[in-house]
């Protein structure tokens, strides 16, 4: 009965219908297609600055995060190696050394970062080896051949074959230099990596920096990568206290806390978009409940309680709700979908992410059901909420009062 | 009366200014650089760097015309053997035979380690224009020697933020020197020892560098110096850049 008079009374008041069902539906949507777009715009700038270089977990000396000294260094390599490949959620893992030096093509010298790796296990490790410009990525055997950011080529006036000398400290703090030869260019994108970053194979490195069985860094890729940190707190537990394994959330902290505080914003943005929208379905229920005020007199008059008055009024503006909030997830729903598989491009930004540290042009949205259905159930629970007062404020008339309300 | 006593604050606080500014400190730092470096220097220097897993000794000659120009050759251990050093004002260049080059060390690595010693680029050219970049204070007299405060003028692009340098009466040369940051923390201590005549000059021969900060725990350097030959001609070959290579062999 209820639902017949509230189906009734929605097909009747059509102005109310319409303009509630449209105010609820485009909201829900611009809820979902909003938070969608912010989760997977995040997700996309961690994702990228994680596999550019920094890997989804870092194993380092105990200290090393803090005082990146050659007094913290892991100094045995070979037993972390071990007890790694027995780990069995590890997908690939190689070890790093990083070295501050002196690069110089003529005389004048730059400061850049000299690091060795093991290229053949480095490929699924970061995107150095897809980021290939010019030339060739490392091997395993090669000596004195460096892999250079295309930027810091260019600050050292130096392309392919050309040589590079560098000066530094061995990992005995010792004297170190030698020739290199510029084996390949890369470029990821991230302006600051690519203009001050080289990279040798590890082998040779450790000869000539005195760094055998030395590294400053395991990097490991899970086989989940959703699953990094549980990984980081097990491989803690194997390689004992004197390590310390951190996963991406750890090592890219300030990241992580710029992109909640990203979300954050967006969410207080959305929320006063909504408290106005909430009035305004208020203003509106207001308005069309007191001009129903006559009609609800007479129900009472001939023998409807209050009771039965609140359920059909709340009926209605729930049933209004549903359909506004399932027609708004869908079409929501649809465009996180949509720009999921089509990634919004942003062509002419790529300069103005870079300085923000981001080498991403396109940004997928990320469709996530529940956090769909999350967004409908509070713009559903919203939309009833904003239609209480009226309901309430009309119920408390007595019918005489009611019927002769102008 | 609220203006007099204004003047007579201005005037007090102008009086204490110029007063700390030409303090009897001056002639003390002054009288010291000249001891330190002389006209010009000849040495032989034995530099051991401990760090907290090894120990490695280097060797070197060492050639300077008072504070401006110097020029250092390593000459032990081998690998490092013939590796130069020229510093002509506050400019430093390297040469290193191994890769057949001369490097200018850029003025953003002159913080960095010398050598890998606990000394940087920066105190190899810069530490000896105190007088210049440096106002002293006068903080105390004691039976032995002085206390004196140094803190940098306000156009001298210096590293540190303040020095307290102990110097000993008997032969006006420096015997401990604390480098503050401009936090006021203690980053470094420099302990001079072992004063040892050499002519008609008296000269600390053990320099014992002891770093501060907590990432370099356990490492200190110590300079040992052997046949120091002052105020005698020092050819001017040396300071220039070809001598870098000329005289690396």
């Amino acid at each position: 009965m209820f639902l017949k008079l509230a189906l009734r009374n929605i097909a009747a008041y059509k102005k109310r219908t319409i303009v509630t069902l449209l105010l609820t539906t485009i909201t829900t949507g611009l809820l979902v297609f909003s938070t969608a777009w912010m989760d997977g715009s995040h997700q996309t700038m961690i994702k990228n600055a994680v596999e550019i270089y920094p890997g989804h977990i870092q194993i380092t000396g105990k200290d090393f995060r803090e005082k990146p000294s050659f007094d913290n260094l892991i100094f045995e390599a070979a037993i972390i190696q071990e007890k790694l490949s027995q780990i069995d959620g590890i997908n690939y893992f190689a070890s790093r050394f990083e070295s501050f030096v002196l690069f110089s093509a003529d005389e004048k010298a730059v400061g850049g970062m000299l690091t060795g790796i093991e290229p053949e296990q480095e490929k699924y490790l970061s995107r150095l080896a897809s980021s290939l410009l010019k030339g060739e990525y490392l091997t395993q055997g090669d000596t004195n051949q460096v892999y250079i950011g295309h930027e810091f080529a260019k600050r050292l006036k130096i392309d392919l074959g050309d040589e590079v000398a560098f000066v530094g400290n061995g990992a005995d703090y010792s004297f170190a230099a030698d020739n290199l030869t510029v084996k390949g260019i890369f470029q990821t994108g991230l302006y600051g990596f690519d203009a001050g970053s080289a990279f040798i194979a590890k082998k040779y490195f450790d000869q000539i920096m005195a760094a055998e069985n030395y590294a400053t860094h395991f990097i490991v890729l899970p086989k989940r990568t959703e699953k990094a940190e549980e990984l980081a707190v097990e491989i803690s537990r194997v390689i004992g206290p004197d390590y310390q394994s951190a996963s991406w959330n750890q090592i890219m902290a300030d990241l992580v806390k710029a992109m909640q505080l990203d979300s954050l914003f967006g969410y207080i943005t959305l929320g006063v978009i909504f408290i106005v929208i909430f009035f305004v379905i208020m203003i509106y229920t207001l308005l069309t409940v007191f001009a129903r005020i006559h009609e609800i007199g007479i129900l009472r008059a001939i023998g409807t309680t209050p009771q039965q008055i609140l359920a059909m009024l709340l009926l209605e503006s729930s049933l209004l709700a549903l359909i506004s909030v399932i027609i708004g997830g869908l079409i929501g729903g649809y465009f996180a979908y949509y720009f999921q598989l089509n990634p919004i491009v942003f062509s002419g930004y790529e300069e103005q992410f870079k300085q923000y540290g981001l080498a991403v042009s396109a940004m997928p949205t990320a469709f996530a059901p529940l956090v769909i259905f999350r967004d409908m159930l509070v713009m559903f629970v919203l939309s009833v909420l904003s239609t209480l007062y009226p309901i309430i404020k009309i119920n408390q008339y007595r019918p005489v009062e009611a019927m002769r309300h102008v | 009366m609220k203006q007099k006593l204004f003047c007579f604050f201005i005037l007090f606080s102008l009086f204490l200014f110029s007063h700390s500014f030409a303090g009897p400190a001056d002639d003390i730092i002054k009288k010291v650089e000249e001891n330190l470096n002389g006209k010009t220097a000849v040495m032989t220097i034995s530099m051991d760097v401990k760090t907290k897993r090894a120990k490695r000794t280097m060797k070197m000659d060492s050639y300077s015309i008072g504070n401006k120009k110097s020029f250092i050759k390593i000459l032990y251990p081998g690998k490092d053997k013939g590796i130069t050093f020229l510093k002509i004002d506050n400019t430093m260049w390297q040469y290193v035979p191994r890769i057949e080059k001369t490097i200018k060390i850029p003025a953003s690595m002159m913080l960095q380690s010398w050598m890998g010693s606990d000394f940087t680029n920066d105190d190899l050219v810069r530490e000896s224009s105190i007088t210049e970049d440096y106002t002293s204070n006068f903080l105390e007299e004691t039976e032995s020697g002085y206390k004196v405060e140094l803190l940098p003028n306000e156009d001298a692009a210096v590293v540190w933020g303040k020095i307290i340098m102990e110097i000993s009466k008997e032969y006006y040369l420096p015997t401990t020197v604390h480098y503050f940051d401009e936090d006021d923390i203690l980053i470094r201590e420099l302990i001079y020892t072992d004063v040892q005549p050499f002519g008609e000059r008296f000269y600390p021969t053990t320099w014992l560098m002891l770093p501060k900060e907590k990432d370099k725990e356990g490492h200190e350097t110590i300079v040992e110096i052997s046949n120091a030959v002052f105020d005698g001609d020092v050819s001017e070959s040396y300071f220039t850049k070809r001598a870098l290579k000329r005289y690396s062999d």
